[in-house]
């Protein structure tokens, strides 16, 4: 039998048990035979200008592939630059595997370069954390870390790998693969509780289904989409949970939009909540009326009576769950409840469905995200990373596709810069779909470099910047409490992000009036290059979003 | 007229709870914000105007505002707003005898806080 590099053989894990295709990083000492390895197994290496962008790539490689996402990060300021990704996949509940480097062992203590205790840093933003200390068990390691990452509620793991063990030649025999890759196992509710939520759902008038991330991972478009049909029920999916039925299903109403949404959370009576968590952003649950019945369905049963009890729990893998409730539930036609909410909920957004149609200077926000969707179609990927710009992209966006509009900075985390490493990873996990990022030009600033990247590996995003010369949320939030007068750190200057782009090698469009933002898109699109499509729009408008977080924190 | 009067009602209701009401102080705080409250044809309305802790108000449904809500009629606005139910807001909403101009979060707050007052 032969020897092999035990570096190697992380890489000969990932290709030969997980099938690993695609991995994210920036290169470095401590793990350089981990890198020849990747050579070695011909894993595609996407190696970025900076670490948290790795994270973030493989973390939304995961959402846009439904298995976990790889990273690796050279020891110290690798590892540190990396935690922001890792700490927002762990708020995100998405499996992503950390592979990390470290300081010698025989260097312990000894002041080496980049010593420090990494383990104890990352463990509070990581389902399990360890370091491997034998060669021979890097196979077993990596399984356990597979399996951590992507087993009942989803997160984020990390693994120590230090020079003394990538560094030595092993037997290949003494490192035996796992015959299986890692799997899932099936978690069942229990029948008393289907048949109370059964009971709920068949006698609700005014019911309303919400998805979120759980429905994402579970991939139950089949089944989400046979009982929301057989039930009648209008739904709206959030999070990584959008798109897993299109957004322009006949019982979606996105077109509602996320006022809409609220309009109809406050006259519902059963709500029946798929893969969501009832955080900050539904009040911790206050936004339910109190005479609502709930449903809630998650793989993690600790979630099931957080924020608010629910009167049936149901535990399990949604897609599990919903075939078995099934059979159960009566066919029912709410026609009559669709269009009410649906005409409710447009009463509310009047101004907002106007601003989309008419031009206007300076150009509104929403009317650039109604000219992206008039460009660009339902058959894309959109990736929307702002503040305000969130709200306006998240609500102005449609699409077919699964995972079609994320909000990368609407997570819990509200990680802002996260827009490019997700455009960035939907663009290599499905290259056939145009990607548009939709980027407000305070977010933008965090990844930009990673334009290199793209120029690099040649991977064709359009990224919009919905230009309005400030952290606009931030900016309108003090104008609110504090007083337009006395703004801190809250503006920008007016930025050629698009010669930027050029510089490295990208194509850039200016725009400034409503007339140029059509022919600005189209050509951005068709250069076949990464492109960003600077836009300046109108600094004074704000989201319903801004005062919601204002209100968030307001404490007297 | 029952609308008007209604209007100038509230607007007097807040103006006290504005001196009074510590839970209405909180929650208007420091925002600048001019709501308006009219019927379509702009013939009856009230602009209530929220700067930075005060209150003020002017009469008629011509004003500029940051956000309006828009009765298709002085009856249905008398007797939905007079009901004090979100219930009936939503059906007039769907009954297109209710839209909101501008953000309907404004709208929202502005409701919250008269819940607030009248609780």
């Amino acid at each position: 039998m032969a020897d092999i590099k035990a570096g190697h053989l992380v890489a000969k894990y990932l290709k030969e048990v997980e099938k690993i295709d695609t991995v994210f990083g920036i290169s470095g000492g401590h793990i350089e035979s981990m890198l020849d390895g990747f050579t070695e197994y011909s894993i595609r290496t996407i190696d970025v200008r900076h670490e948290q962008a790795a994270a973030m790539m493989a973390h939304a490689y995961s959402v846009y592939t439904g298995r976990p996402g790889v990273c690796f990060l050279t020891a110290g300021p690798g590892f540190t630059n990396g935690l922001t990704g890792i700490a927002n996949a762990y708020m995100d509940n998405v499996p992503l595997v950390v592979l990390c480097g470290r300081h010698p062992l025989r260097d312990d203590l000894k002041g080496a370069l980049q010593e420090m205790n990494q383990i104890d840093m990352v463990k509070p933003i990581t389902k399990w954390a360890a370091t491997c200390y034998d060669a021979r068990r890097i196979p077993e390691y990596m399984a356990i870390a597979f399996r951590n990452a992507a087993t009942g509620r989803p997160g984020p793991v990390f693994l120590e790998l230090p020079p003394d063990i990538l560094n030595i030649t092993i037997p290949m025999e003494s490192a035996p693969m796992p015959a299986k890759a890692t799997r899932n196992y099936a978690v069942v509710p229990a029948d008393e509780e289907l048949t109370a939520a059964a009971d709920i759902i068949n006698n609700a008038k005014q019911p309303l289904f919400l998805g979120g991330t759980g429905v994402g991972f579970s991939s139950c478009s089949d089944c989400l989409g046979a009982f929301v049909e057989k039930t009648g029920i209008p739904f709206m999916l959030l999070n990584y949970g959008r798109g897993e039925l299109p957004d322009t299903h006949p019982l979606s109403i996105w077109d509602c939009g996320n006022v809409g949404l609220l309009v109809t959370l406050g006259q519902a009576d059963v709500i029946v909540a798929a893969g969501l968590r009832f955080n900050w952003l539904f009040m911790s649950g206050d936004v339910i009326p109190a005479a609502a019945k709930v449903v809630r369905i998650d793989i993690d049963p600790r979630e099931i009576d957080r924020n608010r009890k629910a009167d049936a729990g149901l535990v399990g893998d949604i897609g599990s769950v919903l075939g078995r409730l099934l059979p159960l539930v009566e066919k029912k036609d709410r026609g009559e409840w669709v269009r009410t909410l649906r005409a409710a909920s447009y009463s509310f957004i009047d101004s907002e469905l106007k601003a989309r149609l008419m031009a206007s200077d300076p150009i509104h926000p929403i009317r650039l995200v109604a000219k992206i969707q008039e460009v660009v179609g339902e058959d894309a990927l959109y990736v929307v990373d702002g503040g305000d710009t969130s709200y306006f992209g998240q609500v102005g966006l449609f699409t077919k596709q699964k995972a079609g509009v994320i909000g990368s900075a609407s997570g819990l985390l509200g990680c802002l810069g996260t827009g490019i490493p997700f455009g960035i990873a939907a663009k290599l996990a499905r290259p056939d779909t145009p990607v548009v990022v939709l980027n407000g030009d305070g977010s933008f600033g965090f990844n930009s470099m990673e334009f290199d990247t793209m120029v690099r590996h040649n991977i064709p995003v359009v990224v919009v910047v919905n230009n309005d010369c400030a952290w606009g949320m931030i900016k309108h939030s003090q104008e609110m409490s504090i007083g337009g007068e006395r703004l801190q750190c809250a503006e920008l200057g007016t930025r050629r992000y698009d010669l930027m782009v050029e510089g490295l090698g990208g194509h850039g469009e200016f725009v400034t009036k409503d007339e140029e933002i059509v022919p600005a898109l189209r050509r951005a699109l068709a250069s076949g290059k990464p492109a960003c499509v600077n836009v300046m729009t109108d600094p004074t408008v704000t989201s319903p979003a801004t005062p919601l977080f204002y209100q968030s924190l307001k404490m007297e | 007229m029952k609308l008007s009067l209604l209007l100038f009602i509230l607007y007097r209701k807040l103006k006290r709870a504005v001196r009074v009401n510590r839970d209405y102080r909180s929650h208007i705080g420091m925002v600048r914000l001019k709501i308006l409250i009219k019927t379509a044809n702009g013939k009856r309305g009230r602009l209530f105007i929220f700067d930075r802790g005060t209150l003020s108000t002017r009469t008629g449904g011509g004003h500029q505002s940051d956000a309006a809500l828009v009765w298709s009629d002085a009856s249905t606005g008398f007797r939905v707003m007079a009901s004090g139910s979100d219930e009936e807001s939503f059906r007039a909403a769907a009954e297109g005898k209710l839209r909101v101009e501008g953000m309907a979060y404004y709208i929202q707050w502005f409701t919250d806080g008269i819940k607030l007052v009248m609780k």
